[in-house]
């Protein structure tokens, strides 16, 4: 279930309703079903998968604390993913047109099972060990299991492709036969958010979860569980676990983000998406004109499409009176790429920074080491994208940017300044490096990258007609947001218009409802769902 | 946001104060007649206004954009009451220019009482015209001519389409129940869409498009089928007129093709159709026969379309059938004799 299909309203209402009228742990439950429902209407099938990240997750996230949980919940909580399949499989061999329930295989069930298997007898045996090594193996198997199931499950084409293709350039046959891996929706996100559950309990920074059914809403939270943002226990947890209660704000605000998420995505994303999808199709014959407004449609569609998105999913989740983090503020305004990073995807920007740029030495070490910091962690967050080379160059370009303008002092400067006209100069430059940097994220293939490039060999007119008429769609569809952003500037958020008078916010929405109204038949998928 | 509630409260009621008040305005203070005006044509009545006074104006209303006529609902004793239904051909640049405005004006020269209602509509293909016809039988015509033109279809379909879009009473189309954010919709498809994408982009998306159904009409399957429907939905329109008793006449549609200087008529099979469903009651004129050995680049405006000498010419022609066949008079006497026509 997508937030821009229509049952989601209705979906997102039932809840909300059911929500406020529940006592605590009511509620809890009401989210965990709901998010497992949510999340399986994708595909049910790698609910089990989430099942297994929840059950190693809370009982090592106790264990970190030293709260030794017995033997026959552990055995039930990780028997719960076979279980599940075994349930899908029944479903299926008995009303097989009934569900459209994907063919679940006795491989997929055998792998379920190994989990007690292996979970189980490692458990006892850690608490067999010293406190502090304890600590430390149950923080190993917690990250480890995430990162294990992520590697496998996004990363495991790629590779393996990565290595036939090396094979066959180097002359060798490479005949082996490896079955294809099918990227569950959302693992990037909520193996993250659950490394970084692991490693602050670890660390002191939050408590973990008291009860499994609390835990288990938490890490499948609905709102958050396909894109982000990625939340950190200690701001995030507490909200589940204290009874709040309801406020008028609590709609206001979740309907104002919703109507801004969905003006975003519906108007913004998926009328971009129309120009970015033809000039990016290397079928379409395209000259220099038609590549920049591409590159401009889909730069406008990507943040259109995920700030949408956030801002969908932070308003569901305000409706539910819990407040997630701001992934977006505005980006395309930024002066230099370090500015871009803390404005862009900042919950992921975030993560990579204390869990990964800090411990590899952040800056308390020399320019040199943190220069090969930084290319590690710009590289990792590419690829965290997606397991193809184009988000690795991606990342690679950006980790060239931060480099450019951390080792040139004018750059950095020129990053830095407060001057009204530098500034604009800057933000000007870093958007154009921004633009570049996404037809790379666009491309998918060399094929597509030398398509784009190759339309600036030949001769153009940049006032054709052909070009001026899309060109004026783009601007139709980018200058209501822009204005949007220019009049919450103080703020950046496009939802803070707190200050401005009652009757222009009033016909402010009337606006993007009907502006987004007329956008309403595309259904396109968004972005990040992907990742 | 450090705004309190009731505040927010305030601007969120006076945004859904203004929706409220824009659909009712634009539903009942401007919209003449909004029904039907989302069905793209396939209204039954859209277009056709009854007034109490006992007279049926003909409006541009629901996708039916007819010349502003008045007649009668009743047909008025005496007189001959012709429907001339079918495309812009027929329709002209006015109700008097076009022929049936002209057959009027040769009928009234030598004294018969006539009513002649341009019934013709842009763009409308057999079905839509055929949809026309089934209200205009209500007000009891001595005849009815049937302009046969089969390069409509594909804005047919399109237009069918788009008055299914929103059609259901599906969860997702309750938005669209709305006329302000349908008429929304729709200007942007229409002004917008087909405006300002590419041909390609278009083509992609597939729905509400004039260039995808254009680039369907080069299929020879797509062209078959609508071949086919032509061919039946003609034959169910003259078996409704056929049920009431009203003689018929089929116009059958000529277009000019080839290169300049060297321009030739064809009809597309329409005239062999046309032949194969005369009788009695149904009659034949065909554009090719009518303008044969003349020198069409006179007569036609563009391809399809006629200057006013074109007009003429089908005017006499189509008199001339209405004189043999005596498809006045028959109706007429047989009117005469069942419903003798009351003052």
């Amino acid at each position: 279930m997508s937030f821009v299909t229509w049952p989601y309203p209705f979906f997102l209402a039932g809840v909300v309703a059911t929500y406020w009228a529940l006592p605590l742990k009511g509620r809890w439950w009401l989210l965990l079903l709901s998010s497992y429902g949510f999340y399986a209407a994708w595909d049910p099938r790698f609910l089990a998968l989430l099942l297994s990240s929840t059950a190693i997750d809370y009982f090592c996230g106790r264990a970190l604390v030293d709260e030794r949980r017995p033997f026959r919940h552990v055995l039930v909580a990780t028997t719960l993913p076979a279980l599940w399949l075994v349930i899908c499989r029944f479903i299926h061999s008995t009303f097989p047109s009934l569900t459209g329930l994907p063919q679940i295989e006795s491989s997929m069930i055998l792998v379920a099972a190994m989990l007690p298997i292996l979970f189980l007898p490692t458990y006892q045996w850690l608490w067999k060990w010293t406190t502090s090594k304890r600590r430390q193996a149950f923080l190993v198997v917690s990250v480890g299991s995430n990162l294990g199931a992520l590697g496998f499950f996004k990363y495991f084409n790629f590779f393996a492709d990565s290595l036939r293709q090396l094979f066959h350039a180097t002359g060798n046959s490479a005949q082996w036969d490896l079955p294809s891996i099918v990227l569950p929706v959302a693992i990037s996100f909520y193996t993250f958010q659950s490394i970084s559950y692991a490693v602050d309990i670890a660390r002191g920074q939050a408590q973990p979860a008291r009860e499994f059914v609390l835990f288990a809403a938490y890490l499948a939270f609905f709102p958050q569980l396909i894109a982000g943002p990625i939340e950190r226990v200690g701001r995030f947890l507490p909200q589940f676990e204290t009874a709040r209660t309801w406020t008028r704000e609590h709609l206001h605000q979740g309907l104002l983000l919703l109507l801004m998420g969905w003006f975003k995505k519906v108007f913004v994303a998926d009328n971009c998406a129309l120009l970015a999808n033809h000039v990016f199709d290397p079928k379409t014959p395209i000259d220099a004109s038609w590549a920049i407004l591409g590159a401009l449609a889909f730069t406008f569609q990507i943040y259109g499409d995920f700030s949408g998105y956030t801002d969908l999913a932070r308003g569901s989740a305000r409706l539910l009176g819990i407040e997630l983090s701001s992934n977006f503020r505005f980006p395309y305004s930024a002066q230099g790429p370090s500015d871009f990073w803390q404005r862009w995807h900042r919950t992921l920007s975030s993560w990579f920074r204390d869990y990964l740029y800090i411990p590899l030495g952040g800056n308390r070490c020399s320019v040199s080491r943190q220069l090969v910091n930084l290319w590690i962690v710009m590289l990792l967050a590419g690829l965290w994208h997606g397991a193809n080379w184009n988000f690795l160059l991606w990342g690679g370009y950006h980790a060239a940017l931060l480099t450019l303008y951390r080792v040139s002092p004018p750059l950095l400067r020129f990053e830095n300044t407060r001057s009204f006209w530098g500034g604009w100069a800057a933000t000007l430059l870093m958007f154009l490096l921004t633009v570049l940097g996404w037809v790379l994220f666009r491309c998918t293939s060399l094929a597509q990258l030398g398509h784009w490039f190759g339309a600036f060999g030949g001769a153009t007119n940049p006032i054709d007609a052909a070009v001026r008429r899309p060109a004026l769609w783009l601007v139709l569809h980018v200058a209501p947001l822009l204005v949007l952003q220019w009049a919450t500037r103080r703020d950046q958020d496009e939802r803070s218009n707190a200050h401005w008078p009652w009757p222009m916010r009033g016909l402010a929405y009337v606006a993007l409802a009907l502006l987004l109204v007329a956008s309403s038949s595309q259904d396109q998928e968004f972005l990040y769902f992907q990742f | 946001m450090t705004t309190s509630p009731p505040r927010v409260t305030r601007a969120f009621l006076f945004a859904a104060a203004l929706l409220v008040v824009a659909e009712m305005v634009a539903r009942w203070g401007f919209a003449s007649s909004v029904e039907g005006r989302f069905e793209y044509g396939f209204h039954p009545t859209a277009g056709f206004v009854e007034s109490p006074a006992g007279r049926v104006q003909l409006v541009r209303s629901g996708g039916r954009r007819f010349f502003p006529q008045d007649y009668p609902l009743q047909r008025p004793p005496g007189t001959f009451r012709i429907f001339v239904l079918g495309d812009s051909v027929p329709r002209g640049t006015s109700v008097d220019q076009s022929y049936g405005g002209r057959l009027g004006a040769l009928l009234r020269s030598r004294g018969t009482a006539v009513e002649v209602w341009n019934l013709c509509v842009p763009g409308y293909g057999v079905r839509r015209v055929q949809t026309t016809l089934k209200q205009a039988l209500h007000y009891s015509p001595s005849l009815v001519v049937l302009h046969l033109n089969n390069s409509n279809e594909y804005e047919d379909e399109r237009e069918f389409r788009r008055s299914q879009e929103f059609a259901s009473w599906h969860p997702k189309n309750w938005l669209m129940k709305s006329f302000l954010f349908r008429r929304l919709y729709e200007a942007k498809t229409e002004q917008l869409t087909w405006k300002l994408l590419p041909e390609s982009v278009r083509a992609r998306q597939g729905v509400n498009d004039a260039d995808a159904e254009i680039a369907a009409s080069m299929s020879p399957t797509t062209l078959r089928q609508w071949e086919e429907r032509v061919s039946e939905e003609t034959r169910r329109s003259v078996s409704l007129c056929a049920a009431q008793a009203v003689p018929m006449v089929l116009v059958t549609q000529a277009t000019l093709s080839g290169p300049m200087g060297s321009r030739s008529l064809h009809d597309a099979g329409l005239a062999a159709l046309a032949q194969s469903l005369t009788n009695r009651e149904v009659s034949e004129v065909s554009m090719l026969e009518t303008f044969r050995e003349t020198d069409v680049a006179n007569l036609y405006a563009d391809a399809n379309h006629l200057k006013p000498p074109g007009h003429q010419r089908m005017a006499d022609a189509l008199l001339r059938v209405i004189d043999a066949k005596e498809l006045l008079e028959s109706r007429s006497a047989r009117h005469e004799k069942s419903f003798p026509l009351k003052p």
